[in-house]
């Protein structure tokens, strides 16, 4: 119920303050914390080129909190989400964590959305010893960065090498040709985790072919696949890129199947690539067809709420903070900020939760000297195949 | 041989999409002498002006391209007449005017994403047919062969009407000189919002189009199209409608045979490469003949 | 009490301050080529070349802050002189886009170099070693620098050669040499920047460099307007707290700021710093 966002008050007539503060409160747009609230801080895009995962990880958060204050907060106490843009570029980034931080004192935080601003904001949280938790961080690199970095977005290279291994198994391949976007973090690391699976299979690959964001014309890289005859192609793309890709590909007569990253687990390639969806696999902590009880839960409510189906970021940020009003249930929280912090970051780790994205558990990771620093995911991926309007899971 | 022939294809095909957008941009330049940098936030509301149409209105496809024209034309008109005519009036460096366009573009790239949703969207798929024609041997869709009917034919118009027309005729004048074309007694504010509302609705043209061939509509999709114009304008001559066409199939030839014959990695190093070789050599551009305009 | 605000201040605003600083420093650089006029939009390369060359100096040789900043002022300068001759002969937007090219060509060279300059994965881990002191001292030798060089011959110059550059070259001034001048300081401030820059941010990738900075910086410029050095500066101000002060409007923000720079250019085309305006704004006010 409760999101708050800084407001910008024109100077206005008191009675007009007065009236528009009533109505504010009346429809619950701004509150104010009270005392015994609990702030937890979000970082996220939510303008930008990153705008719509950002937005997808905030309403997760929102919902889940929803869900948490319903049944009574954490011993009583409400949960207030502190929402910022930080507009998915890391000097926004480390400017709306420093102000989450020391000026709203939250008590841990949320974010940020891309891997390139966590590398960059992270160790602000680190040196002030609060807790940040990513949702969408995969990249390396960011939980070594110390003790009070968290994230449950299981990276790449825990899933890759299980989507490979599904796909070949189900499918018959024996080559593959891989295509990339190599101007991004986010594919340019998938692309070496797909690397480094393929090596260990021993799979040959035809060729290898790049992009870069914003293209819209695929053909060439495409035609040149084509004529190295692989059974299937190895893609590490967003959607953006990735749906057209799929379709220009088929427009060329070419057949195969793909297998996707990350990027690739999102409804909305079966409205992109309409007509050209099927035969995409993926790897994924979350599915939408995963019937389990607390999924459909949670896959239900939130269609009711914000009239869309979720996808993946959703479900995983509804899931973390889950995970962290568990931790939260059990310490003591004294009201001093810095004792707090310091007391939730020593529950997190301990947290099991089956949630949305199925059974979690946090593993420590250490930093490029050995000593022991962050928290990864551990979690089974599901494969899936899309076939019609769905991901129907392999297993 | 059947990989170099539908790689060929290819580029003809990616090289028409870069000569649209050129067109338009190329236009402002040459007659206004202003680098305008909102000219993709313009193809992007032609794309979703079409879209709504479509979605919201429920036209068939000729009327959305028609639409997406006036549309984007509006706006290319409201931006000569509210900000391009006042810097005009003024004499300020010719800086100025291409600054507040980037602001513009800025603007209107936000609104349509506080409009629209910053997800992609695409146009609905029973517009055009999906699937591709094979030609013997070659993959082709209606839609590519569209493209490129369709600019060589808007290049062929728009030079006749260049050279044949009144209009046209005080437009190279303009082009020259505007104080010369004024004291001459033509009508430059008129033309320059005829020539702005042009420009914008074939930019508006061109986001339909290539909304299409992508599939990908999403607020800032005027963006990477509108790097790869301003290399195509300046390969082909700052203001040359036939260097635009030129320098865009240029462009696109240039960049699909580099992916196909030295490696995708490489193709970005290759077309800008080239475009500061050309520079260096020929600042004129490859096939331009216009001047900067030094009055 | 005022100590707490104060501490309570800097941890929230410091990046912001130093971030101000440094775009100073390139609004600076761009200024100093504009005065002799050239537009060269290659200055958010230079600073990418100055960011890589001072981090990767920090990060695998483990060079003392005053010599990666140093790096980082000449790998710039070196590219600048190397690409100078030939590039300088092009003048007005035909020397912008020629610039914008190179810059483009310096990103997918750092994209494709995967192995030292970790590619379209960037740089991670940078020290932070930039105190403020050292943004402030940048920002103060650099004006005191180019206002010396402003008084000096050079400045002369330069405006000889922005108001007219046939007829400077027919008075014996060599055109060449003083552009080259400009051209290659320009780089070495901008490199500087982008140093100080990757050592207060612990990462740098490839894209920050491009074409959006580039524009970025020269909106900075021009907005404070080149009739003085406080114009850069002040424009840089603005521009960077800007999206700050305009928080609130959440979704909105970026419709508020195309607007500004619009109003701004519409109402103030010399720039909000001119001192020629400023006059006769005063001479006119009452009393």
């Amino acid at each position: 119920m409760t999101i708050h966002r800084t407001c910008f008050y024109r100077r206005s007539s008191p009675r007009t303050l007065a009236r528009g503060l009533g109505l504010a409160l009346l429809f619950g747009g701004a509150t104010m914390a009270l005392a015994g609230d609990i702030k937890i801080g979000v970082a996220e895009a939510l303008s930008g080129g990153a705008a719509q995962y950002g937005a997808s990880i905030r309403n997760g958060l929102a919902l889940a909190a929803d869900e948490i204050n319903a049944a009574g907060g954490i011993n009583g106490d409400n949960m207030v989400l502190v929402v910022e843009d930080e507009q998915g570029k890391k000097e926004e980034a480390i400017n709306a964590f420093k102000k989450l931080i020391f000026q709203d004192r939250v008590l841990m935080l949320f974010g940020p959305t891309l891997s390139n601003s966590a590398q960059a904001a992270d160790p602000i949280a680190q040196a002030s010893k609060t807790v940040v938790f990513g949702t969408s961080n995969t990249a390396d690199g960011i939980t070594s960065i110390g003790t009070y970095v968290f994230r449950n977005s299981v990276t790449e290279a825990d899933v890759l090498p299980t989507t490979i291994a599904t796909a070949v198994k189900h499918a018959k391949i024996q080559r593959v040709a891989v295509l990339y976007g190599n101007d991004d973090v986010f594919t340019k690391s998938g692309y070496d985790n797909f690397k480094k699976a393929l090596d260990a299979l021993k799979l040959p690959v035809t060729t290898t072919e790049t992009f870069a964001k914003g293209d819209v014309d695929f053909k060439a890289q495409l035609t040149k696949i084509k004529a190295t005859n692989p059974d299937a192609i190895v893609l590490s793309a967003l959607i953006a890129e990735g749906a057209p890709i799929m379709v220009q590909a088929r427009q060329l007569g070419l057949k195969v199947p793909f297998i996707g990253g990350n990027g690739m687990n999102s409804v909305k390639v079966f409205d992109l690539a309409k007509g050209a969806s099927d035969g995409l696999w993926v790897g994924s902590p979350w599915s939408l067809q995963n019937h389990s009880k607390e999924n459909t839960r949670f896959v239900v409510a939130f269609t009711q709420k914000f009239a869309v189906a979720p996808d993946q970021f959703a479900a995983q940020s509804y899931d973390a903070l889950h995970i962290a009003a568990a931790a939260l249930q059990k310490i003591k929280r004294s009201g001093d900020i810095a004792k707090d912090r310091a007391a939730l970051r020593d529950a997190l780790p301990g947290v099991q939760w089956t949630g949305a994205t199925g059974a979690f558990s946090f593993r420590q990771t250490s930093d490029k000297n050995g000593h022991p620093a962050g928290y990864d995911a551990v979690q089974a991926p599901i494969i899936s195949v899309t076939r019609g309007t769905s991901y129907d899971i392999v297993k | 041989m059947l990989e170099l022939q539908q790689q060929l294809f290819n580029a003809l095909s990616l090289g028409c999409v870069y000569a649209l957008f050129a067109l338009g941009f190329t236009l402002v330049f040459g007659v206004l002498g202003v680098v305008n940098l909102s000219h993709g936030a313009v193809f992007m509301v032609g794309a979703y002006a079409a879209l709504t149409a479509i979605n919201q209105l429920h036209l068939p496809l000729w009327a959305a391209l028609l639409c997406a024209c006036l549309v984007s034309g509006v706006v290319g008109l409201i931006i000569d007449v509210l900000v391009l005519r006042t810097l005009r009036q003024r004499n300020v460096p010719h800086l100025i005017p291409m600054i507040a366009t980037i602001g513009i573009g800025i603007s209107l790239n936000a609104l349509a994403q506080g409009l629209f949703g910053a997800e992609n969207q695409r146009f609905p798929s029973d517009l055009l047919p999906q699937d591709a024609l094979e030609i013997s041997g070659l993959h082709v869709t209606e839609l590519e062969l569209g493209i490129i009917l369709l600019s060589f034919v808007l290049m062929t118009v728009l030079l006749l009407a260049l050279k044949k027309t009144q209009a046209g005729r005080a437009l190279r004048a303009i082009a020259e000189s505007p104080r010369a074309a004024a004291l001459l007694g033509i009508n430059v504010q008129g033309l320059f919002m005829l020539t702005s509302f042009v420009a914008a609705a074939l930019g508006g043209l061109a986001g339909v189009l290539i909304g299409l061939y992508s599939n990908a509509l999403f607020p800032l999709m005027g963006q990477p199209v509108m790097h790869k114009g301003i290399a195509v304008i300046i390969l082909g001559g700052m203001g040359d409608i036939r260097g635009a066409m030129l320098a865009g199939l240029f462009l696109g030839f240039a960049e699909v045979l580099s992916v196909a014959y030295i490696g995708s990695t490489m193709r970005d190093a290759v077309a800008f490469g080239l475009l500061f070789a050309v520079l260096l050599i020929r600042p004129r551009g490859l096939f331009g003949s216009v001047r900067e305009r030094t009055v | 009490m005022t100590m707490d605000a104060l501490d309570t201040f800097w941890s929230v605003y410091s990046n912001l301050v130093l971030t101000l600083g440094t775009n100073a420093l390139l609004a600076l650089s761009i200024y100093l080529t504009l005065s002799c006029g050239m537009l060269a939009m290659a200055n958010a390369a230079f600073m990418g070349l100055g960011a890589y060359a001072a981090a990767l100096l920090t990060m695998q040789a483990n060079a003392p802050f005053g010599v990666a900043l140093l790096a980082g002022m000449a790998v710039p300068s070196l590219a600048a002189l190397l690409i100078g001759k030939p590039t300088l002969r092009l003048s007005g937007v035909y020397l912008a886009m020629a610039t914008l090219a190179f810059g483009e060509v310096v990103r997918i060279f750092i994209l494709n170099t995967q192995d030292w300059t970790g590619g379209a994965l960037g740089l991670n881990g940078i020290p932070q070693a930039t105190e403020w002191w050292h943004v402030l001292l940048a920002v103060l030798l650099v004006c005191l620098l180019l206002e010396r060089m402003r008084r000096a011959r050079v400045g002369r110059a330069f405006e000889a050669i922005r108001e007219d550059e046939t007829a400077a070259n027919l008075m014996g001034v060599d055109v060449t040499k003083y552009k080259l001048l400009a051209f290659v300081l320009g780089a070495a401030i901008a490199g500087l920047a982008g140093a100080l820059n990757a050592h207060l941010t612990f990462f740098i990738g490839p894209n920050e460099y491009g074409f959006d900075r580039g524009v970025e910086i020269l909106t900075m410029t021009i907005l404070g307007g080149i009739n003085g050095l406080l114009g850069p500066v002040l424009g840089s101000c603005i521009i960077t707290l800007l999206p700050e002060l305009l928080r609130g409007l959440q979704d909105y923000r970026m419709v508020a700021n195309g607007l500004i720079l619009v109003g701004i250019v519409l109402f103030l085309p010399r720039g909000i710093w001119d001192p020629v305006r400023l006059r006769a704004l005063l001479r006119r006010a009452p009393r």
